[in-house]
């Protein structure tokens, strides 16, 4: 047997727990590469790096299978932002300790910077002055990202919400994805609430493809950070 | 070397939450720290003067979140004061007990999270999440809610007690003290943990009077002080237990006295257990019946908190306060970091910060 004929079959070999081989994989890297640098060139040197980055959540312009490949990818590689605010993300760390362990299905590698991250699970209430700061921990985070509002105050403000600190909900600020409702939400539920993200992360539920590009570049005019 | 001037945080892995630091560090040496607060300010004072009565004791939980029974019975302390509300005798036992289980698990929760950020000792967090969990799913089967319990009535609880609460309580503090030795193993022996906890942080007799500091703090620095004994309430009178003190007052000392601590806790449950009476009513006044008229003009509570001493003052009128004023131990204990970090490492900050045991939804209110 030939190099060649040797190489061809690791290629149509099957990447051991994943559905696809490994020349599809490879195919897949080289359409996002293209999809990066075409997207390069259309800007100039006063684009944010992050603008050229987020064209990288629109996957329209991909063949099917290589769209398959993106997204099957990016369903099994969540990694959340080490963050918490409040209450929950007390939660947040019984859900990363031994009684849940969320390890077996890849949402622990919890990082201490927004540039490795893809979610952001905002565990707690958000008050005025924080607002800015989490914003600009949004835009550090490399594109595609997500939101999840993590509990009522979260979601809505929660027992907060006649209070004059408060936002009342944090999707007033950014796009958020999934909600997980309660007063802390059990462990449990944040687990369903990152299975429901992943469904929709995979284009197995409606919501994905209308908001391929979830970004907020602008910022408020003098607004402090 | 120049003094260079460093911002950390609100976000910052170690900070426990959004406290936000600026130190001058020269080099690695740490010459001033600042600590700036305010980012989980709610309002709850202004809010609680809104709410009837029983509406806040929800508001009250959320300032310690890691030890939420201990305020809800220190609010609820409050208002029956005002109201003149007797606690029923079964429900002295019940309560003393419940925060005694709230106690450990906040000290075992706070054990795992210094061991975290002292290099990534994972293995002591995992195990003080295994023990504490135990514990909050006794506490959620009394009162069933898994954090914010909101278990206190006016004279009393929420419900009846589990009917085999007490052999489920005996069951876990048999567990707790088998279980306890074994962090003295993989902490008292660990180098790195001695390395940078030992004579870190050392806060002095004296100083720890002039600020004010109280709780596990205080105690580490060798003041025998705590509520529980110098004003006793419900029936720790009737109960024997010790008061852990430390001398030296570093972060070692206050770990022990944290550790100390769980085992007096778990005494105490012991005692109560045997002495409370069998069948004990322990149903406290349902939420719809409260609102009349307080009597006394103001109202003071004191309490031992997990974190220290807690304090309410209160002006009640009808239906709810005019005025709620809180004191929370973190708050003070917080004063000391400054005094505590100036001239250590850099990286000593967290593991002194660490050892102060905050929670800054408290600290912010």
């Amino acid at each position: 047997m030939s190099d060649d004929a040797e190489a061809m079959q690791g290629l149509s070999r099957k990447v051991p727990n994943a559905p696809y081989t490994v020349e599809q994989f490879m195919n897949a890297e080289k359409e996002m590469t293209k999809l990066l640098v075409d997207s390069a060139k259309q800007t100039d040197s006063k684009t944010p790096v992050n603008a050229v980055f987020a064209k990288l959540s629109d996957l329209s312009k991909l063949t099917p299978l290589a769209k398959d490949v993106v997204q099957w990818s990016r369903t099994n590689s969540l990694w959340p932002l080490q963050f918490g605010l409040a209450c929950c993300a007390i939660e947040l760390m019984d859900f990363g300790a031994s009684r849940i362990d969320a390890e077996r299905k890849g949402y622990l590698l919890f990082r201490g910077t927004p540039r490795q991250c893809d979610v952001m699970i905002v565990a707690g209430w958000v008050t005025k002055s924080m607002v800015p700061r989490i914003k600009r921990l949004y835009e550090q985070m490399a594109s595609p990202k997500y939101v999840v509002a993590y509990g009522e105050c979260a979601t809505s403000g929660g027992p907060w919400w006649e209070s004059y600190n408060i936002v009342q909900g944090i999707d007033q600020v950014l796009p958020v994805d999934v909600y997980a409702c309660g007063c802390p939400p059990k462990p449990e539920n944040l687990f369903g609430a990152l299975m429901k993200l992943q469904d929709k992360i995979g284009g197995r539920v409606a919501g994905n493809n209308e908001r391929s590009v979830s970004e907020n570049m602008q910022r408020h005019e003098g607004e402090r950070v | 070397m120049a003094v260079v001037r460093i911002n950390v945080g609100p976000v910052h892995p170690s900070t426990h939450g959004v406290l936000r630091l600026v130190v001058d560090v020269d080099g690695d040496t740490v010459k001033l720290v600042e600590p700036h607060i305010g980012f989980l300010h709610r309002g709850v004072e202004k809010l609680c003067e809104t709410r009837m009565y029983m509406q806040s004791p929800s508001y009250m939980e959320k300032l310690d979140y890691i030890a939420p029974l201990a305020w809800d019975e220190l609010y609820v302390a409050a208002v029956e004061q005002a109201m003149g509300v007797p606690v029923k005798e079964g429900a002295q036992y019940a309560r003393v007990m419940l925060l005694e289980f709230q106690r450990i698990a906040s000290h075992l929760l706070w054990m795992g999270t210094l061991a975290s950020d002292l290099g990534q000792m994972f293995t002591t967090f995992m195990w003080a999440f295994r023990d504490r969990s135990k514990v909050i799913k006794l506490l959620e089967d009394v009162s069933g809610s898994r954090m914010f319990y909101v278990n206190m009535r006016l004279g009393g609880l929420y419900q009846p007690l589990p009917k085999d609460f007490k052999e489920r309580a005996t069951a876990l503090i048999d567990y707790i003290d088998k279980t306890m030795p074994e962090y003295l193993e993989i902490l008292d022996k660990n180098e790195v943990f001695l390395d940078r906890t030992k004579g870190v942080g050392a806060l002095s007799r004296d100083d720890a009077i002039n600020y004010g500091v109280s709780g596990p703090v205080l105690r580490a620095s060798g003041v025998r002080e705590d509520v529980r004994k110098s004003q006793p309430y419900y029936v720790y009178d009737k109960l024997k237990f010790d008061i852990p003190v430390m001398r030296n007052g570093d972060s070692f000392d206050r770990y022990r006295v944290r550790y100390e601590e769980i085992l007096q806790s778990t005494r105490i449950i012991r005692q109560c257990l045997s002495m409370m009476p069998e069948n004990a009513d322990v149903l406290g006044a349902p939420v719809k019946l409260i609102g009349p008229a307080a009597k006394p003009d103001t109202v003071i509570a004191r309490r031992e908190l997990p974190r220290g001493e807690g304090l309410i003052y209160m002006i009640p009128d009808k239906q709810r306060p005019y005025r709620i004023s809180l004191r929370s131990p973190t708050f003070i204990n917080l004063s000391v970091l400054s005094k505590l970090c100036d001239g250590v490492k850099f990286a000593d900050i967290f593991a002194i910060m660490g050892s102060l045991d905050l929670v800054l939804a408290e600290i912010d209110r």
